[in-house]
């Protein structure tokens, strides 16, 4: 009444249908068949197309003649096939043992896991359980008895093997063996029907070399066979894992043959200086202090010392400028015929210097006359000059006595005797076309400056300062030339001249002041009051670095000078002179 | 009729439907749980339309000869579990003992034999009881407690006297140092290898100590004079580990020419030379039970080994890595080994299969274990795992830091093992240093709990 009794039956069966269907079969055979079947080769005439195969076509007889093909009744004249291939082994419970393999040419007694459940975890047993306990202790004596014997008859082998010199061996006593032959008669064995035989065994030489070498290596036996592998097989590797176990190669400090990159942090790494950080003593920070406080207080202490000093020279300065301004006065009180109130102790005073002079002038000149009159020659007598006296003559310099003298106009040309002076050019007179000794004026060697000192003392822009100094200069001129002009009875000489140093020499020989080349200027003016002893004002170059001055007494004339330093400077000079008569 | 109308009681709409359903209760409660009775009328009547619906084109195909023999197979039908049992079919036993046959020559088939069952299918359905993983013991969690520093190269070996008085390391400085074991303070040095010393064993029944190096020496140390007495020449590269047997005065060693060698303390004879290994042998054991000598390789095998003949006994190919840590445990007979895969237990004299102790993922070099149950895996990274030997519980993770002045990947374990007492563990690092642990005597079990649920163990197989 079910629904699969009105189906058909199925055509594919399962795989457990299939088996049992199997097992009711064999069962059903087993229950029936009461004799079992033998195939037996068909009758005569009933052979077409049978071909006998099997042992059983056979029956027990031999070949079928008739049919040709080959045949091998009784397996005979077939041959032998060497397979490797195991018989079917079962268990006790009938089993298909698939292990046979495994244990193939394994030794009897030897641990093989071949089973699936061999691989799963066994359950957790007690600590005192059975199947944990060690084995007791007479267990461990026994075979620690046998193992020992064993590793001892190994060990006494291996030592005797190894000694190089061993007793000779005991020669077994000898046997004897009794030997009745076959052959019996007088013929044979000098007719006695036994023989005892004595068997001994031959003496070794303990000392003999081996017979056989037997130093040939022998080639190893075959392995045994593997174990069964009982886990699964190992995961493909993945890149992540493939790049965990990636080594970088490794790289020199010192040599990089095959040209690898290193990265940055790496090559600060492999240095080894970024690795320990610097550690500095304390006590340098406290150096350092000390030093910093000892510097300020060194420089507190210039300073202060400076500051002292620089008051100090002012103060000195004041002083001689008071001196100079009182001189001054003396000297326009003089000239303008006020008589100062000490004026006659000065007159006297003067004089008295005057006389002084002149007698050390005489008694100078006697010496001299009195020493060599005949020998005194005008190079002794320049020699006697002072430097300003040579420099006022244009004298040469007489320092170079001692070396030998050169014609220096012939330093540095081309052209010698070999080639003719001149080229060949004996006409054209131009080897001593320049003056003897001509840079050699004792006024050029003075006095002359380096090419950039007044580039470093005044900057770049000295032309344009210049430039502005002379026309405020040229101003304040005009203006106090004018305002003297109203107040003041003395005549104003304003003095501007722009020309060569030859003619400013011509033109002061008579004051000492040569030698100046492009701009000189000369400008005589008065002070504003006769008796006032403050500074004249306007003057643009009074602010000027360092203000000397120069009072000569050569005898001719009473010179006040101002020079300034800057007066001597290559390019361009001016000169703040102040002239008065 | 009025008066009928009258009769009846006027109730609340609520009060008449709980009655109905009082009612409807009442009328249907003993049979309930019954199924609907079968009409056989709309029965047939939905089978004709079912079949017509779904097997029409099938209905009437031929039916082949060989189907009408297979009566008694419909016994397992799929087809027969609809809940209406197929008219005449007994319930139906098949003989399904492992043999068609009677069990025993001479035995009859009978209704006891035919009841016979095939015992696997029997045990297949029978409901296994899942197992699961007992709670584990609890253990005291360690703490680093001494670090000492000497060495001048990686440390690689330990061995601890049997006095317990100090303790040997071998390192990779070529030096053998001998350190006192309450104080730390080094005792003496030994030097003579010419490498690293890979390996060091103090006697227990002579006053000897053992070393074996990547120089390819084994030697034998004199304790009395300090000096190397004796030289154990055959090894034909770095030998790796060394152990001696406890109850015969043999010494085995193992080499990168993956072999193992016993050797004769005394005479210094190889007497037996393991081959069998394919690849380096990475550490040995020796135990006076059966096997007597267990090798791990990197082969990924653990062998044991036969020592009177000198062969394989089993040969376990479960790991899947190399396999370079062994450690026998203290009082059962059980063993353990240490890979990079897993940690894995086995059973003495076979090496049957206990269980995995898996977590570790790291090369793991050493493995030492208490009479506690403690053991302990140290690996290439320098993480110390602590374990429950019996449940396979992981109660603790150490990765100690490394000594000052030491790059971050110079943390590893080399060696490991407790002192005699197992009150200390001391370790052998690539620091350079060696480091003492012991047990945290302030921590009790409800500090520091068992993290354990009586979860169903997964079957892992490896």
């Amino acid at each position: 009444m079910s629904l699969a009794s009105f189906l058909p039956a199925p055509t594919q069966l399962s795989q457990d249908q299939l088996e049992a269907e199997e097992r009711s079969r064999l069962q059903r055979s087993q229950s029936t068949a009461l004799v079992s079947t033998r195939r037996e080769p068909p009758p005569y005439g009933f052979r077409k197309s049978w071909v006998p195969r099997s042992l059983e076509d056979f029956g027990d007889g031999g070949a079928f003649p008739e049919i040709h093909v080959a045949q091998f009744p009784l397996e005979m004249g077939r041959k032998k096939r060497t397979s490797n291939a195991l018989a079917v082994q079962v268990d006790a419970e009938g089993k298909i043992k698939y292990d046979a393999i495994a244990r193939q040419g394994q030794n009897k007694d030897k641990v093989i896991f071949s089973k699936y459940t061999d691989m799963l975890p066994k359950e957790v047993l007690n600590e005192d359980d059975p199947e944990l306990q060690k084995p007791d202790e007479e267990a461990v004596q026994e075979l620690t008895e046998k193992t020992r014997s064993a590793l001892e008859k190994q060990v006494s082998q291996k030592i005797a093997a190894a000694m190089p010199v061993r007793a000779a061996d005991k020669l077994a006593p000898a046997q004897y063996i009794r030997y009745t032959p076959s052959q019996q008669g007088l013929a044979f064995n000098s007719g006695a029907k036994q023989r005892v035989i004595r068997m001994v065994e031959m003496q070794k030489d303990p000392m003999e070399p081996p017979r056989f070498k037997i130093n040939k290596k022998i080639p190893r036996g075959p392995p045994s066979p593997p174990a069964p592998v009982m886990h699964s097989p190992s995961r493909k590797m993945t890149v992540k894992e493939q790049q965990e176990w990636k080594i970088p190669p490794c790289i020199s400090n010192w040599k990089n043959a095959k040209g690898y990159t290193i990265p940055l942090d790496k090559r600060l790494a492999a240095d080894g200086r970024g690795l320990q950080t610097v550690h500095i003593n304390e006590n340098f920070a406290k150096l350092a202090e000390a030093l910093y406080i000892a510097d300020r207080k060194a420089r507190e202490a210039v300073e202060m010392r400076a500051q002292v000093e620089k008051k100090m020279a002012q103060k000195e300065k004041e002083k001689k400028e008071e001196k100079l301004r009182e001189l001054a006065k003396m000297a326009r009180d003089r000239r303008a015929g006020i008589k100062a109130h000490g004026g006659e102790d000065t007159e006297v005073r003067e004089r008295d210097e005057i006389r002084h002079d002149r007698r050390k002038e005489r008694q100078h000149d006697r010496n001299i006359s009195r020493a060599a009159p005949d020998k005194r020659s005008k190079l002794q007598r320049d020699q006697d000059r002072d430097i300003s006296e040579l420099i006022a003559l244009g004298q040469p310099n007489p320092r170079t006595s001692s070396e030998a003298q050169y014609d220096q106009r012939l330093f540095n040309q081309n052209k010698g005797m070999d080639s003719g002076f001149a080229g060949g050019e004996d006409e054209m007179y131009n080897v001593y076309d320049q003056p003897f000794r001509g840079g050699r004026d004792m006024a050029q060697n003075i006095y002359r400056p380096t090419k950039s000192a007044d580039k470093d003392m005044y900057g770049d822009d000295l032309d344009t300062l210049i430039k502005a100094l002379f026309v405020m200069f040229v101003y304040c001129f005009t203006v106090t030339s004018g305002a003297h002009n109203v107040t003041m009875s003395r005549p104003v000489l304003g003095l501007f001249l722009i020309g060569s140093s030859q003619v400013l020499t011509t033109a002061l020989a008579g004051m000492g002041l040569c030698s100046l080349r492009r701009i000189l200027l000369v400008w005589t003016s008065s002070w504003k009051k006769p008796n006032s002893t403050e500074a004249p004002k306007g003057h643009p170059l009074v602010g000027a670095p360092r203000t000397t001055t120069m009072r000569r007494n050569a005898g001719r004339s009473e010179t006040r000078s101002l020079y300034t330093q800057n007066v001597y400077s290559e390019r361009a000079r001016v000169i703040f002179y102040i002239y008065k008569w | 009729m009025f008066v009928l109308l009258q009769d009846v009681q006027k109730h609340s709409v609520h009060t008449l439907v709980f009655r109905s359903l009082k009612r409807t209760h009442d009328m249907f409660v003993s049979d309930h749980a019954k199924a609907v009775a079968l009409d056989d009328q709309s029965y047939k009547m939905k089978m004709a339309v079912k079949m017509r619906a779904e097997y029409k084109p099938v209905l009437h195909m031929p039916v082949l000869k060989e189907g009408r023999e297979r009566g008694p197979l419909h016994a397992s039908d799929p087809y027969g579990q609809l809940g209406y049992p197929l008219p005449g079919a007994l319930p139906h036993y098949l003989v399904t003992g492992t043999h068609p046959y009677p069990s025993a020559p001479g035995v009859a088939l009978t209704a006891e034999t035919q009841m016979q069952k095939m015992p696997f299918l029997n045990s297949g359905l029978l409901p296994r009881k899942a197992p699961t993983m007992p709670k584990p013991q609890w253990h005291p969690p360690w703490k680093l407690y001494r670090v000492i520093s000497g060495h001048l190269g990686w440390v690689r070996s330990i061995a601890v006297e049997p006095g317990n008085q100090w303790f040997v390391t071998g390192s990779a400085d070529r030096t053998i140092k001998i350190w006192d074991l309450a104080s730390g303070k080094l005792k003496l040095s030994l030097t003579g290898h010419i490498s690293t010393v890979r390996g060091v064993a103090v006697s227990t029944r002579s006053p000897y100590l053992f070393s074996c190096g990547e120089d390819k020496q084994v030697k034998c140390w004199d304790l009395e004079y300090n000096k190397v007495i004796r030289h154990y020449h055959g090894h034909l590269s770095a030998v790796y580990d060394l152990d001696l047997h406890p109850t015969i005065d043999v010494l085995v060693t193992c080499s990168r020419d993956a072999t193992a060698r016993v050797w004769d303390i005394r005479s210094k004879a190889n007497v037996h030379t393991l081959s069998g290994h394919t690849n380096t042998v990475a550490t040995v054991k020796c135990q006076s039970a059966e096997p007597q000598v267990v090798t791990g390789s990197h082969d990924t095998t653990i062998r044991l080994w036969d020592l009177v003949a000198g062969k394989t006994r089993a040969t376990l190919t479960n790991h899947k890595k190399s396999v370079r840590a062994l450690v026998l445990h203290p009082r059962q007979y059980t063993f353990a080994s240490g890979s990079p895969d897993n940690i894995k237990q086995w059973k003495c004299p076979d090496g049957n299969f206990i269980q995995n102790l898996s977590g570790h993922n790291a090369i793991i070099n050493t493995l030492a274990v208490n009479s506690d149950g403690v053991l302990v895996s140290g690996a290439d990274n320098g993480t110390i795992h602590m374990w429950d030997w019996r449940t396979g519980y992981n109660f603790q993770r150490i990765h100690a830091a490394v000594q000052p002045g030491s790059l971050d990947s110079e943390s590893g374990i080399f060696a490991c093992v407790f002192d005699q007492s197992e009150s200390r563990l001391i370790t052998a690092e690539a620091d350079k240093t060696i480091k003492v642990y012991k047990e945290d005597d302030t921590a009790t079990e409800e500090s520091h709990p068992v993290n354990w649920k009586p979860e169903i163990l997964k079957r892992k197989r490896f």
